[in-house]
């Protein structure tokens, strides 16, 4: 879906390149998510896919279609993009401010204004309570609402967001987080996230871009990166608790051993405790609450296998290679 | 003896001057808001040039008004009259304007116009939806000065024929008779003070009420 082939950009008077060497590709209705330190260029990279800047060299696809050959403001009502600063228009009414870019599209006055309602509704505000108010009558938390819906308006099929839960507490962000996968559930959209938090990277991402002075240092799966980081910079971004990151990923029924027959007494199992689908961290956590260390794994109310303590410990040391 | 009585006894001279000093003042206004608003808007987009019009503005502005009436009347085809005391006042009004424009312009934080860029907007777009609905209350404010400021100099027109309070300051001058100078000056002031609250409401009824709050209003 977007093809970033070799792109380089180096600003006027700078002495390196802000970008440098990056290719990647995002798959159709994946959230690709760009993480790395303040400075490291990917607001940079971001922005030379909608065009806002342009790259030195290297080619840049959309659909196949060279973005350069484009019309930008053509281009860029197609891509919905939340901005780093949110930048809402504070002489709009918040309805306004999502209305922009389908008012662009000229679309009519009852569809946008329907859209308007929903998309409002759709990110958690109630457009009775906020839709006429101005941006500065919001919380922070309220105007990044907005900076999304806006950017979903005219249900682009891609999407760029530049850190769009930066300006919030990380109680509201985690809510912010989830909400935006449920409702990616269904968008299905091709989404390039920009984010420092390599938590909040772990949990978006369908993939990982690790950007480290404008080169991208890894790329993979969460998982892969997790299990094997490239670098020690790799390494230190993952943080200390890249064991316990990577429990939160895995399923508790990929390191069960599963029962051959349903056995007929649940003998010192204390019956079903976790599912399969749970990440292992859920199943560590029970451990420690009925102080024992293997729990009963389920497939809905049948028990199919047992977790064990050993088991968990054994493959953070396979995983991660810290262990003897 | 006082400048209340003055005004009673001259009714007739009184009213024939205020209507000239308000018609003035209108016309002044009318023609210098089109152009120096164009102007601002032009040079907003164009920095190489708005240092140099800028510039030309305060110098302009800095020259004394009597001797700028004085010359432009000796030019060919002006002479004395209105048609002098407009173009003059309209060159008065350039500095306030122009500049209160392009400041407002390029006072516009510069993430929402990236937002606008974004967001698939042309440059005419974030002009005219984003950059000047966001100057206003700049603009607004420069109108302002402006109204106050041509109000005030033109009275020196009366020295080059025009038939409006300065005349009633001048003579008032020349004969010593402060009621005069008094009733003149105090209609000045209220007819700028009247144009400048006439600004205000249309300045309220303007600029969006989620920029009232940067304003501090
Ligand atoms: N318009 C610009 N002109 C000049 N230099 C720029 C410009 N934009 C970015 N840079 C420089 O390019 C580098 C990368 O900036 P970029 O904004 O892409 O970083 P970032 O990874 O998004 O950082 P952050 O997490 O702080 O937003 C920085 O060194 C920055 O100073
Ligand atoms: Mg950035």
């Amino acid at each position: 879906m977007i093809r970033v082939d070799n792109i380089k950009k180096t600003f006027p008077g700078a002495n390196s390149p802000a970008v440098d060497q990056v290719t990647f590709n995002v798959n159709e209705g994946n959230i690709c998510v760009f993480v790395g330190p303040s400075g490291c260029g990917k607001t940079t990279i971001l922005r030379m896919i909608n065009r806002l800047i342009e790259p030195d060299q290297g080619d840049i696809f959309i659909n196949g279609k060279d973005v350069l050959e484009m019309n930008p403001a053509t281009l860029r009502r197609t891509i919905g993009y939340v901005i780093q600063q949110i930048g809402l228009l504070p002489h709009r009414t918040i309805e306004a401010n999502v209305a922009l870019v389908p008012g662009l599209l000229k679309w009519p006055r009852d569809k946008t204004r329907q859209r308007v309602l929903e998309l409002l509704e759709m990110v958690g505000l109630r457009p009775g309570e906020v839709g006429h108010k101005y941006p500065h009558q919001l919380s922070g938390g309220q105007m990044q609402r907005v900076g999304v819906a806006r950017a979903l308006a005219a249900d682009p099929p891609i999407m760029l967001m530049d850190e769009p839960f930066g300006a919030v507490d990380p109680i509201v962000r985690i809510r912010l987080q989830d909400e935006f996968l449920r409702l990616q559930q269904t968008f299905k959209k091709t989404i390039c996230f920009v984010t420092h938090d390599i938590n909040e990277a772990i949990k978006m991402g369908d993939y990982l871009v690790i950007v480290n002075q404008g080169r991208i240092v890894q790329m993979g799966t969460p998982i892969e990166v997790l299990t094997s980081p490239a670098d020690d910079f790799v390494l230190r971004l993952l943080g200390d608790d890249r064991g316990v990151k990577i429990l939160d990923l895995t399923r508790s029924g990929s390191l069960m051993e599963s029962f051959q027959a349903p056995p007929k007494t649940s003998a010192g199992i204390n019956g079903c405790i976790v599912q399969a689908i749970q990440p292992v961290k859920i199943a560590l956590e029970m451990m420690m609450k009925n102080n024992s260390d293997q729990v009963g794994v389920c497939s809905g109310d049948k028990i199919v296998g047992i977790l064990t303590w050993n088991s968990i410990k054994a493959h953070i040391n396979r995983v991660s290679g810290d262990g003897p | 003896m006082n400048f209340y009585g003055f005004i009673l006894d001259n009714t007739g001279l009184v009213l024939e001057y205020t209507l000239n000093h308000i018609s003035l003042v209108a016309v002044v206004l009318f023609f210098s808001l089109i152009l120096w608003i164009a102007v601002g808007l032009v040079i907003s987009r164009y920095d190489r040039i708005a240092g140099t019009i800028i510039s030309l503005g305060s110098i302009v502005f800095c020259i004394p008004s009597i001797s700028l009436f004085g010359f432009f009347m000796s030019v060919p085809g002006l002479g004395l009259g209105r048609r002098t005391a407009t173009l003059v006042l309209v060159i008065y009004a350039m500095m306030p304007l122009v500049r209160s424009v392009y400041m407002g312009i390029k006072s516009v934080d510069p993430s929402v116009i990236d937002a606008g860029k974004g967001m698939g907007m042309t440059g005419l777009q974030i002009l005219f939806k984003i950059q000047v609905p966001m100057a206003w209350p700049m603009v607004f404010a420069g109108i302002r000065v402006t109204v106050v400021l041509i109000t005030g100099i033109a009275t020196m027109a009366t020295f080059i024929g025009e038939k409006n309070l300065g005349r009633l300051i001048h003579q008032g001058i020349t004969r010593g008779n402060a009621d005069m100078i008094i009733a003149g000056a105090v209609i000045v002031s209220l007819i700028a003070l009247a144009i400048d609250y006439i600004m205000g409401r249309i300045e309220k009824k303007i600029t969006s009420p989620g920029l009232r709050f940067e304003a501090g209003k």
